[in-house]
């Protein structure tokens, strides 16, 4: 008897103890919650592959309307279509994830490197500049390559901007496939590795990048034994999230003639409704395999600490009299064809009288150029007005705009507030497999392409018990898991650099959890935690894959957007895609103004 | 990880099993908003007006279509309707999914008891049939006045009600001397027409399957035999090539000629994303020699600039001499779903854009769009004359490309190919298949 009142106190105090810590609860909750809003996506996709869809070639072949039948399998990977259908399209869509992974992280490293390490010039500027791309909806920088790059004699097209004005005619390559389409995600997802690489570098203290130099170990060996050892879990991250984003993406392959899994699971969802559900599952296997191989990678090194409490400082590495001005220029010219011409393309469409109608730059007459697409203030279906007001008068583009900043700010904070517990909780336990599984939980959503993630949610919560079929909670709801491992990303990676005698020393004067995270843990790590919130909220605000299937057009900005782009009406998107660059903008100096840290400042200040 | 797998999979393996014990649909019993259409079907449009007020006022009515003209149709419907309620009042939404994810919208709202949509505007004949009609998700309502003005009754009439036939023309840029003189030259060496893509507007393949009905195979056969020995040349290889494969996939005497102009149409034609793009890219001075396939409609957006002119393009069948298919047309039909929450008011807005001009007026204001009833398409002419869209008002023919000769002209003269939504379904998956093995055009290839 004693015995067991014995066993049953020492469970009980076990128990206590466990609960006793912030982290263990967070973990427990989290866990069960997330594995609820990220399990049941997969189990409809994977459901999907086996149901018989009527109207499509798994009812043609298994002459069944409805159960269950393995016939999407069988014609996926064996019938004649196999290469068609699934090997091309996997083996482009490997090639431009790869390829756009490469690209983000030498552009976004070298330039987080050049703003944080050295003392470059203009480093502010091109700090908040750099960010811009990521900002706009990716399928407007593809539309910008297009009217940049495209031409009669290449792509049987109206000639683009460079072939009518300068006579320059760039090859098919060029122009359409696989290069410009891994540059323009390579571009696009480039402030990702420059927000998670820069965040390192200006909290990594110089003190072992000092020793290496008083040792005389040459420049390039402290870079590569000491510089990016640090910045590996940075690097894996930014792989991590360009990777699954490459694999998910849809409008850049597509409007640049790039036939993907994506551009694949979306041509064939209305014949092959099925199999192109086992596209989505072989994308999400890709993702997992790739969250696994980070997984090994981070568990054979013992620690990531860079921030500890002891003093730190950052060395700038000197580019010399000349070189801090010469690469800064450089940079300058390149940034503004990655982040200032679209904006200008952008505002100069507004003004056209037919999209892409570019007469006024040839003849130099004012008269090619009209404010209709901003001022109509009537129902005109002429001049190509389709039927809509201006936009300074267009009640659907403001409705929309609105609903846009709930959701993405309900988004943000939601998705932020659960990532940063979620990145603490792990890091405090990083051994434990719980924390592992929370953690990758957490993760799986991103993984998965948008558009599938949109079709699970979509049927989920469809049904007669639960409508929530064009309401602001369901958006809220996806966005929320969706964005999760943005702010998840951020806070582990900055977590793992926190050194724990930092919060011990608080722990041992009693200081509550709350005020150890609002005084100490947030303070040091602002800018990254900050990123966990800007990043989730720059997302949703354009986020289009995600959101197309749950909500009409004029209820958010970036299905708006969608519609006048495939209406031919780029007066319209191009006008849309300033008011969200302005927007985040504006947002950018707010954050900066009131928390003191920003997304770009945050790094590059 | 192994834990996390085995536990998806088991967790999978639960949910398939649930899956597997959902019941199935009812039989053939005919569904409460059948019962509504049936009496419906026997009703003047007065009468479901005021069956509609009675039922809708002050409630929310959705609708989902492919085109996005629905949303201008509902206030005019409503003021009609205050015309006999004046305190009639309907807050309405309509919504225009892209992508073909219409179906997946209809489908899984067709999963509830009472559903979101109250009507449906909704194009390709093929999916309708095998995804929509089939499975008992929409329902055909047949108004009365347009039964009247076709000669038929409800009954009598066996297919969907369409409201509309669209037409996508071949269309060319003239600022060079290239003519395009018979529908075989667009598939001819070096030719890259602008389409979009098949597999992004399913509509297009539909036009691809139509092209090896007898009828129509038998137009490319009769234009392939006026074109001159040197282009005839080219194609007989071709012809010849395809004839295996027509046997195979059980097609007519001249399914070949239509295989052949589609393997070497999917070979050539340049994706573009949409219509609206394609006519913006032709009507520009620089697109010289650039022809493409595009709804005919867009050509009524084009404002006149410097570089950029409707007199920039030509329309094909228009020319003289022109031999073989001048385009296709397809059409934009209207549902009811099975559950539709208001389906008075869904038969009473449809009999509304379907047997009135004014009703109509949110697709018949503009050019190539020709509703299914014969009095209102001659209102619709009367109204806005479409036949002379091209003349400014000092009487002269200012744009030829924009006088439209109307639906019967494009039929017969115009050789347009027409979808047949129950050839579409049934050639779906042979067809269909053979035109997924083609390699597709890609400039990088050349």
């Amino acid at each position: 008897m004693q015995n067991r009142a014995m066993k049953r106190r020492v469970r009980l105090n076990k128990l206590k103890t466990f609960f006793s810590k912030p982290q263990n609860i967070i973990l427990l909750v989290l866990g069960i919650v997330l594995t609820v809003t990220t399990v049941a996506p997969i189990i409809a996709i994977a459901k999907d592959t086996i149901t018989v869809h009527p109207g499509t070639i798994d009812a043609n072949i298994s002459g069944k309307t409805e159960g269950f039948t393995l016939a999407n399998y069988v014609d996926l990977f064996t019938s004649r279509t196999a290469k068609t259908n699934l090997w091309t399209p996997l083996v482009n869509t490997l090639l431009l994830s790869t390829i756009a992974c490469v690209v983000s992280i030498v552009f976004g490293g070298v330039f987080a490197f050049l703003i944080t390490r050295t003392n470059l010039k203009f480093r502010k500027y091109l700090s908040s500049i750099f960010i811009f791309p990521y900002i706009m909806p990716q399928w407007t920088l593809a539309v910008v390559w297009k009217n940049l790059f495209y031409s009669n004699a290449v792509t049987h097209s109206a000639n683009g901007l460079l072939a009518s004005v300068f006579g320059i005619t760039m090859p098919a390559w060029w122009c359409q496939g696989l290069f410009p389409s891994a540059m323009v995600l390579g571009l696009h997802y480039a402030p990702f590795a420059y927000i998670l690489i820069g965040g390192i570098f200006r909290n990594m203290d110089a003190n072992l990048e000092e020793a290496a130099t008083i040792l005389d170990t040459p420049r390039w060996k402290t870079m590569f034994r000491i510089t990016l050892p640090m910045i590996k879990p940075a690097i894996l991250s930014t792989v991590l999230l360009v990777f699954g984003s490459a694999m998910g993406s849809y409008p850049v392959p597509h409007y640049l003639n790039f036939e993907t899994l994506s551009t694949k699971y979306i041509s064939m969802n209305s014949s092959r409704t099925g199999e192109a559900s086992i596209l989505a599952i072989i994308m999400m296997v890709f993702g997992v395999a790739i969250l696994l191989a980070n997984q090994l990678t981070l568990k054979s090194r013992k620690s990531y600490t860079t921030v500890t409490g002891k003093s730190g400082q950052i060395s700038r590495f000197n580019l010399g009299k000349s070189g801090k001005y010469v690469i800064g220029a450089i940079l300058i010219v390149i940034t503004f064809f990655t982040s200032i011409y679209p904006i200008i393309s952008f505002a100069f469409e507004t003004f056209l009288p037919n999209p892409g109608d570019y007469s006024f730059l040839y003849t130099g007459n004012i008269q090619n150029l009209t404010t209709k697409w901003w001022i109509t203030s009537e129902n005109v279906t002429e001049n190509g007005m389709y039927g809509q007001q201006g936009m300074l008068y267009n009640k659907t583009i403001w409705h929309a705009y609105g609903g846009t900043l709930l959701v993405s700010v309900a988004c943000a904070l939601t998705a932020g507030i659960i990532g940063t517990l979620i990145g603490y909780a792990v890091s405090k336990n990083r051994r434990s497999k719980w924390a592992n599984y929370v953690n990758n939980m957490a993760f799986l959503p991103y993984l998965m392409p948008s558009i599938a993630v949109g079709v699970a949610f979509f049927i989920l919560f469809s049904n007669k018990y639960v409508n929530l079929f064009n309401t602001y909670w369901l958006l809220i709801i996806v966005g929320t898991v969706k964005y999760i491992p943005f702010a998840s990303r951020a806070s582990l990676n900055s977590m793992l650099q926190l050194s724990g005698e930092i919060e011990e020393a608080a722990i041992i004067q009693d200081i509550p959890w709350f005020k150890r995270m609002f005084r100490i843990i947030v303070p040091i790590q602002k800018s990254s935690i900050i990123s966990g919130f800007m990043l989730p909220f720059m997302t949703c605000l354009r986020e289009l894959s995600l959101f197309m299937l749950l909500c009409t057009q004029g209820y958010i900005l970036s299905t708006t957007l969608d519609y006048f782009d495939e209406m031919g009406l780029y007066a319209f998107s191009s006008g849309i895609n300033l008011i969200l660059i302005v927007t985040i903008l504006i947002f950018n100096t707010v954050v900066n103004k009131v928390t003191g840290a920003s997304l770009d400042e945050g790094i590059g200040g | 990880m192994k834990k996390i797998l085995a536990m998806m999979l088991a967790l999978l393996m639960i949910a398939v099993a649930f899956a597997g014990c959902n019941g199935t649909k009812p039989g053939k019993e005919e569904s409460a908003v059948q019962k509504i259409i049936k009496e419906a079907e026997g009703m003047t449009l007065e009468e479901l007006a005021k069956k509609a007020i009675e039922e809708s006022n002050g409630k929310n009515f959705y609708g989902v279509g492919n085109s996005s003209r629905g949303k201008s149709a509902l206030p005019k419907f409503i003021d009609y309707l205050k015309t006999i309620e004046p305190s009639y009042e309907l807050n309405f939404e309509w919504q225009q999914p892209k992508n073909n994810k219409i179906f997946d919208q209809l489908s899984a709202d067709s999963l509830k008891d009472v559903g979101t949509f109250a009507v449906t505007l909704i194009q390709d004949g093929n999916q309708i049939e095998s995804k929509m009609v089939k499975t008992g998700i929409l329902d055909t309502f047949i108004p009365l006045d347009w039964a009247k003005a076709n000669n038929t009754t409800a009954d009598a009439y066996k297919g969907y009600l369409p409201l509309q036939t669209l037409n996508k023309v071949f269309e060319y840029n003239c600022t060079g001397s290239k003519t395009y003189t018979n529908c075989w030259d667009y598939v001819y060496e070096g030719e890259h027409g602008l389409f979009m893509d098949v597999d992004s507007e399913i509509v297009g393949k539909n036009f691809l399957y139509m092209l090896t009905n007898e009828k129509y195979a038998g137009y490319l056969k009769e234009a392939y035999e006026k074109l001159p020995e040197a282009k005839k040349a080219y194609f007989t290889p071709v012809i010849e090539a395809m004839k295996t494969d027509a046997k195979d996939l059980g097609l007519g005497e001249n399914g070949c000629y239509g295989l052949a102009w589609i393997k070497l149409w999917v070979e050539s034609y340049m994706a573009v994303e949409d219509d609206g793009p394609i006519c913006n890219t032709l009507v520009q001075q620089s697109a010289t020699d650039q022809f493409g396939l595009l709804v005919y409609s867009k050509l009524r957006s084009v404002e006149e600039s410097d570089t950029v002119s409707k007199n920039n393009i030509k329309v094909a069948a228009y020319q003289d001499g022109y031999e073989g298919i001048g385009g296709y047309g397809y059409c934009h039909y209207m549902f009811v779903p099975d559950n539709s929450p208001l389906p008075w008011t869904a038969c009473a807005f449809i009999a509304y854009i379907t047997c009135t001009v004014d009703g109509f007026s949110a697709w018949g204001k503009d050019m190539g769009g020709y509703s299914s009833n014969p009095t209102v398409a001659a209102g619709t002419e009367e109204k806005y004359g479409h036949s002379k869209g091209g003349y400014n008002e000092a009487g002269e023919n200012e744009f030829d490309c924009k006088n439209d000769r109307g639906y019967d002209w494009w039929v017969n003269n115009g050789k347009l190919v027409i979808e047949d939504p129950e050839y579409c379904a049934s050639v779906a998956f042979t067809v269909g298949s053979w035109i997924e093995m083609l390699s597709k055009y890609k400039p990088t290839a050349e």
